[in-house]
């Protein structure tokens, strides 16, 4: 399966694109896409900058609640990634 | 209408203080609060240049209407607020944040405006990317929205 996550934040440093299409086992949740996550940091050789993203992120689903890590992903869904906050 | 919310994209528009006293000036209200924040030419001992501020539009207004509605609820259900936050590349000296409250009294108006700048740092998604006059650039670290209990 695939997923769609649209970036924020640090997370623009993955990619040049808005959002990054990530491929998932099928059945995968919000933990499998954190492993994974860590999985692209690693091989984009992106461990100084973001070493905890994968711990700290919270995750929004397509109605921009957040979503806890048992949350099951469907083929094609759109999740933002949410890094630490800090405006203001 | 005593509430305006709004994301202001800075290639476009800038953020005015003359409109925010012009909604916020009413006459049942004796007392006024203005929060202005601005990008800041040093921060941790580097010089900057510039702040791009990244913002999940839908769930900023959704955190900004919810958060001006528990500071009226809390202080004063009368109270007039407006409230922008930038979104973009801010200059040093521009403004990123204001926050403009009037109430019946001076406490209240004085409290209003502080609670929503705090809620606001822990609640809504806003980033910040600082640009430092060297020429290269940082995502600042910030508060997890992930559940506490879920992080090991």
């Amino acid at each position: 399966m695939q997923i769609q996550l649209k970036l924020y934040g640090s997370s623009k440093m993955l990619s040049d694109k808005e959002i990054l299409n990530i491929e998932l086992p099928n059945n995968s949740n919000i933990e499998t896409l954190r492993s994974t996550l860590n999985k692209i940091i690693s091989e984009k050789c992106l461990k100084n900058n973001l070493e905890n993203l994968s711990k700290t992120a919270a995750f929004f689903s397509a109605t921009d609640e957040v979503v806890n890590d048992n949350y099951k992903l469907k083929n094609k869904e759109l999740i933002s990634i949410i890094p630490p906050i800090g405006g203001g | 209408m005593t509430l305006h919310t709004a994301i202001v994209k800075t290639e476009e528009n800038k953020i005015s203080s003359e409109e925010a006293k012009k909604f916020i000036l009413s006459e049942q209200n004796g007392a006024e609060s203005i929060f202005v924040g601005r990008v800041r030419n040093e921060n941790s001992g580097k010089e900057v240049t510039a702040v791009t501020y990244d913002v999940h539009d839908q769930a900023v207004i959704k955190s900004f209407q919810s958060i001006c509605s528990d500071a009226k609820s809390k202080f004063d259900k009368n109270a007039s607020i407006f409230l922008e936050h930038a979104k973009g590349y801010v200059s040093v000296g521009e403004i990123s944040i204001l926050i403009a409250v009037s109430s019946a009294h001076r406490d209240e108006a004085f409290k209003i405006c502080r609670y929503i700048l705090e809620e606001i740092k822990h609640k809504s998604p806003i980033w910040k990317k600082e640009h430092y006059i060297e020429g290269n650039e940082q995502w600042l670290p910030g508060h997890s929205l992930r559940p506490k209990e879920e992080i090991k």
